[in-house]
Order: C-alpha cells, then structure tokens, then sequence
C-alpha cells in the first residue's frame, strides 16, 4: 500500500502483509460538479487503489466507506514558460468516496469573510496599522522601567 | 467502590492471603478499567505493581492531563472552527531528531498519524486556498510536518539500522553487490526476493552481468572521456584562481 514499502514476496498460506507509516495523502476537495450528499471527493496518489482508499479511511479516519470510484485526471500540457518550453501540469487520481451508514457530508465553508476587520490592501487597513505603529512608537521603552526620559542619556 | 466492599467481606471469611489476592484483583480491574473510560487518552501506563497507593496516584496524574477533545471522522480533514477565517494561526516548531530519539516505538507510531492526519489537513486547506484564491493560513506549517516527518523516519531507520547489526551483522536493509552491466558499467544492483531459485529462472538469466571483449574499446574511452572532463574542470579553476591572484595579489586563497 504505501510508496516506500519493497514487499517480501507472498506466497500462499504466510501471514498477511501490513505496513506501518503509510506516507499516502490525501486532499479532500470541494467538488467541481455537483455530486450526491453522501459523495465526498479527494484527491489522492497515483499508486492508491480503491481498496487503500478506503482501508485508509475507515483505518486511520474510522469514516465509514461504502463505496470507492477512481479515475485519472489528465492535466493540461498547453501551458507555456518564459522560454516558451511546454509546462505540464502534473496529473493527479480522483476518488469518489460513498459514505455508508446514512452519513452524509457537505464541504464546509473553511474562509469565512470576518465582518470587524478590513479587506487587506484597502483604505481603512493601512490607516488602521498606520495608527498602530504610531501608537507603539509614542510608547516609552519598557526596558527603562518606568523610569522618565529625563535621567539617563 | 464495589472492590472495596468485596474486599472486606472477604477479608473477615478467609486470611490475608486471600485479601492480597483480592486488592491484587481490585489494581488489576482498576487499571483495566482505565482506557475504556477515556479511550483516546495516549499515555502509557506503568507497569502493574500491587500497592494501590500508586494506582491512585496513576489515576489522577491522567485526570489531571490535558487532552484535546477527540474528533472523528472526515471533519479533520479541517482545521478546527475557531481557526477558520484567520489569516495566521499559531503553531509550534517542529519535532527535533533529538526529542524524537527518546520516544519509544510505539509513541513514534502513534505520532506518525498524528502528522499524516495534520498534513492531509494543511494539503486540503492549501487545495481549498487555491481554488478559493486567498491566501492559505500560515503556510509554513506545512513545511514543519515535513520535516517532522522526515525526522521520525530517520529515527526509525536509525534502529532498524541498530537491530540489524545486532541480529544478522548487515549494513544495509536491502542486500545488493557491485556488478557491472552489458556496456561495462558498473553499478549498484539491488538483490530481489524470487519464488524460484536463479538457475530455474529463465528471466533471471537472460539477465547479462558482462560485456563482451569488443565492449572493452569502448570502456575504456568512457574512461578517456571522464578524465579529460575532470582535467578541463582542474585547469579551468586554475585559470580562474590564477587570473584572481592577478587582480589582488594579497588574496588569501581558500581551502
């Protein structure tokens, strides 16, 4: 299952083969095309299979999985450098993962926009760290001690 | 509370051998009884011993640890919901090779999934930050798993490397020797596990580890080419260092 694992060769009858420290990762997304609610989508490594999707998500992620779908997602190949030199994109292997047990999964909002603070870049930001760093610059040297700028150099 | 009771009871019928085994029983149902109640507690408790003294002692060093609380499921492929919608969270350094030599095996496990589930998170907040067009929250975290990552899996090798040399004295995990192949170059072949030895196995021998005489002309231009390279690459840096010394005559050369 995992990327770095050489296997010892299998034959029949010895105990079944584990590994430990799966360095296999995946990414949930949200989906591009609008999908069930039960369907959740990830993208996952070129060498996982069906079957390592969903020991990976009911082993380490304890998620119940009722079904697994796979497919290769071909990236463009049309991008182009500074030096006009064709830039691959890499491709990457999508999953559809089934919930089973009636679970369903919706992707949350994960940026929500915060209403007290200001947009970054815009007018009310900068004056508002303009008067921050003004304010710590009033600010006497907590290194004197409290001591009045009158003694000492 | 139930042991207790027992254990008097028992303690007026029979004789004090008969109350060791019993307080004996009471530490042994106690500590058992400890990880159901909190099951996502990773502390690793000591070895049994009878006096139930320690055993109270145990039980409140665990109450008073601090655990997150436990979630399950697809959810931590998510950061936390305080933490969504900040443009930094706070984070620690990474895990150091020398904070991860004193672990035990088991800890190191442990901590392997606690990294792969924080990286799954990062990779899918860093999808979502793309595809969002905004900036990912304190990226740098990212960064840190790997190399946490990379450090636990040096420390592991480093005592697989140990009890290798103890048990079967090889260096390396994998056997291999030097061979050469069918143009005369030599290389690093690794050696593969068959499920029939090697004369059997026609594959393995239509492997070729020689080169016909004919080849020998030509290893030893490969050779001719390799030393002229590294000559040009010496004479080059002379030229340089000596055009240098021209120009500041009182420049200490290095090395």
């Amino acid at each position: 299952m995992s990327r770095r694992v050489l296997y010892p060769l299998y034959q029949f009858g010895n105990p079944q083969l584990r590994i430990f420290r799966p360095n296999f990762f995946l990414t949930l997304v949200r989906p591009g095309k609008e999908q069930p609610p039960d369907t959740v989508q990830f993208r996952i490594p070129m060498e996982m299979t069906k079957c390592d999707v969903k020991n990976y998500l009911e082993k380490i992620y304890s998620a119940p999985v009722a079904a697994v779908r796979t497919r290769i997602q071909y990236c463009t190949n049309k991008k182009r450098n500074h030096l006009n030199q064709r830039v691959k994109r890499p491709d990457y292997k999508a999953a559809y993962v089934q919930l089973a047990q009636q679970q369903t999964f919706q992707f949350p909002d994960i940026f929500p926009k915060k209403d007290g603070e200001p947009e970054e870049g815009s007018m009310e930001a900068i004056q508002e760290k303009f008067m921050k760093d003004e304010q710590q610059r009033q600010k006497p040297d907590p290194r004197r001690g409290g001591v009045p700028e009158w003694f000492g150099i | 509370m139930l042991g207790k009771r027992h254990r008097s009871k028992m303690a007026a019928i029979s004789g004090g051998r008969v109350l060791s085994l019993c307080r004996q029983f009471q530490s042994g149902f106690r500590i058992s009884t400890l990880p159901l109640q909190r099951p996502h507690v990773f502390t690793k408790l000591g070895p049994l011993s009878p006096c139930p003294q320690t055993h109270v002692r145990l039980v409140a060093q665990c109450r008073s640890l601090y655990t997150s609380s436990c979630r399950k499921g697809l959810e931590e492929f998510f950061d936390i919901p305080e933490n969504w919608g900040e443009s930094t969270v706070k984070s620690g350094a990474p895990w150091t090779a020398k904070q991860l030599r004193t672990k035990s095996n088991e800890d190191l496990h442990k901590l392997w999934y606690v990294l792969l589930k924080e990286k799954n998170m990062l990779l899918s907040i860093e999808q979502e930050a793309k595809r969002q067009r905004v900036p990912m929250p304190s990226p740098e975290r990212l960064r840190k798993v790997d190399r946490s990552m990379i450090r636990l899996e040096t420390v592991v090798r480093e005592r697989e490397d140990a009890i290798r040399l103890l048990q079967t004295g090889q260096e390396r995990s994998r056997p291999g020797a030097w061979r050469k192949d069918l143009f005369g170059r030599t290389y690093w072949y690794k050696f593969k596990e068959y499920p029939i030895p090697w004369y059997l196995n026609t594959r393995y021998k239509r492997k070729r580890f020689f080169s016909a005489p004919f080849v020998n002309d030509f290893i030893r231009l490969r050779i001719e080419q390799h030393m002229r390279r590294r000559r040009r690459k010496r004479l080059a840096e002379a030229k340089r260092h000596s055009k240098l010394m021209e120009k500041f005559p009182n420049m200490v050369s290095k090395a």
